[in-house]
């Protein structure tokens, strides 16, 4: 009776090997990993909300854009809150006009951006939106130079 | 007890039959079967590379182009002309694959190189779709800012349902509605504001005068109040404001112009594939 049981175990098992996934013997020689713990991150991310305060720029236009842009954040935007319902926010739009252009296109850039901040008229059928609902309106559309216009209609949802 | 040790070598027998194979999966025969499947369930990768499979000697004139087709669908434009010119005069599919040929031109907005084509290869080797070709070599005038043909001239491949439509493509490239940049920067240095009115933006507009008029008045309030240096910081306040405005305006009549653009564009695209890019759908999968 034992015996016809072992030998029945022996042959379901050989029967059943070539079934299995055999492919953790071969774990060592690929990447694929059978099962592990997820660093699930619970954090919204918003890469177009990152704030880079170190002054990595070469340029004067640059330098004086970012002092008064770090000033502004450090003393006034940190501690208000974010309020711009653009993306880049307005004073990072300053920072990036100013690195792009010169520090006086930039300033002119940065008042009509200004401008267009107060006027709340029918944005949405204007900016297309990024994910955190943001309108996306970046500095290559303002610097004069057409060939540097990508046009982005509202209906899309800008990712990067 | 035998009844259930020949019970469970019966489970072990019909275990073990499930796993042999009695059926060569990889003969061209079944390789091809697979291949439609796949073909026709839209999987063109994998239809592509099971066809590919296929030797030589057994590849008929139909899987060639359904391979170079596949490609195609999936947008690996390389592999699809590589294929597709790969298809000789002789095969029944010619024609079909030259007309091909000018579509992945225009979907990799490779206009100059579709006129080329047209010109040095399409019109004298091929048979067929002589029609279509041209059809497809007009469009890739709507793309381009190239000079325009004439309008008779243009409008002549075309259907006499279809002219109507293509006329007014025409028109509209011909005299695109654009908005002028530098009126646009007149007309705001002239009244803060109407150079955004101008190009379309009335609330910009609107807030640009406000904002411009409102400094300037407070400026003007206090310089007749003798308070110069308050005066003057609102004067640099409503100027920067002043001269953003005039900037933006000149930038919003470009950013206009690219939208205008795009749209165009976009009817365009919406056209042709409606149209199919003037290729006669094919009937494999019916």
């Amino acid at each position: 009776m034992i015996k016809i049981f072992f030998i029945s175990v022996l042959l379901f098992t050989i029967s059943a090997f070539p079934q299995t996934d055999r492919s953790q013997q071969v774990e060592e020689e690929t990447s694929w990993v059978k099962w592990g713990k997820a660093d699930y991150r619970y954090e919204k991310p918003n890469e177009f909300r990152h704030r880079e305060y170190s002054f990595d720029t070469e340029s004067v236009s640059g330098f004086i854009a970012k002092s008064t842009a770090n000033g502004y954040w450090y003393f006034i935007s940190d501690l208000d809150g974010d309020n711009c319902p653009y993306r880049p926010s307005c004073s990072a739009f300053f920072v990036q006009a100013s690195k792009e252009t010169n520090i006086v296109q930039g300033t002119l850039m940065f008042f009509d951006r200004f401008t267009r901040d107060y006027n709340i008229y029918k944005r949405h059928e204007h900016y297309p939106r990024v994910k955190d609902g943001h309108y996306y309106d970046p500095v290559s559309l303002y610097t004069l130079d057409e060939s540097k216009i990508d046009y982005i209609p509202p209906s899309v949802t800008v990712t990067k | 007890m035998k009844i259930v040790f020949l019970f469970f070598l019966l489970c072990i027998t019909a275990v073990q039959n499930a796993q042999t194979g009695n059926v060569d999966f990889n003969s061209p025969d079944n390789i091809k079967k697979f291949a439609d499947y796949l073909f026709c369930d839209k999987d063109y990768l994998r239809a592509a590379i099971e066809y590919e499979r296929l030797a030589d000697i057994n590849r008929s004139d139909i899987i060639e182009f359904k391979i170079a087709l596949s490609y195609s669908y999936i947008n690996d434009y390389y592999s699809a002309i590589q294929k597709f010119s790969g298809i000789i005069k002789s095969s029944v599919y010619f024609n079909e694959a030259k007309l091909e040929e000018m579509k992945i031109n225009f979907l990799n907005n490779d206009f100059a190189g579709l006129r080329s084509y047209f010109k040095n290869s399409f019109i004298t080797e091929v048979d067929k779709y002589q029609t279509e070709g041209e059809k497809l070599f007009n469009f890739s005038y709507l793309f381009t800012d190239d000079a325009l043909p004439s309008k008779d001239e243009f409008l002549s491949p075309f259907d006499f349902n279809e002219k109507e439509k293509i006329s007014s493509f025409y028109d509209w490239k011909n005299e695109p509605p654009y908005k002028d940049g530098t009126l646009a920067g007149i007309m705001s240095a002239v009244i803060p504001g109407s150079g955004k009115i101008y190009v379309g933006e009335i609330g910009d507009g609107i807030v640009a005068f406000i904002t411009t008029t409102v400094f300037a008045f407070i400026a003007y309030d206090n310089f007749k109040a003798g308070h110069t240096t308050r005066a003057w910081i609102w004067t640099s306040v409503a100027a920067l404001f002043y001269a953003g405005n005039v900037y933006g305006s000149v930038a919003a009549a470009q950013v206009h112009n690219a939208k205008i653009t795009f749209e165009f564009n976009e009817g365009l695209n919406v056209y042709l594939n409606k149209k199919n890019y003037y290729i006669t759908k094919y009937e494999f999968c019916d």
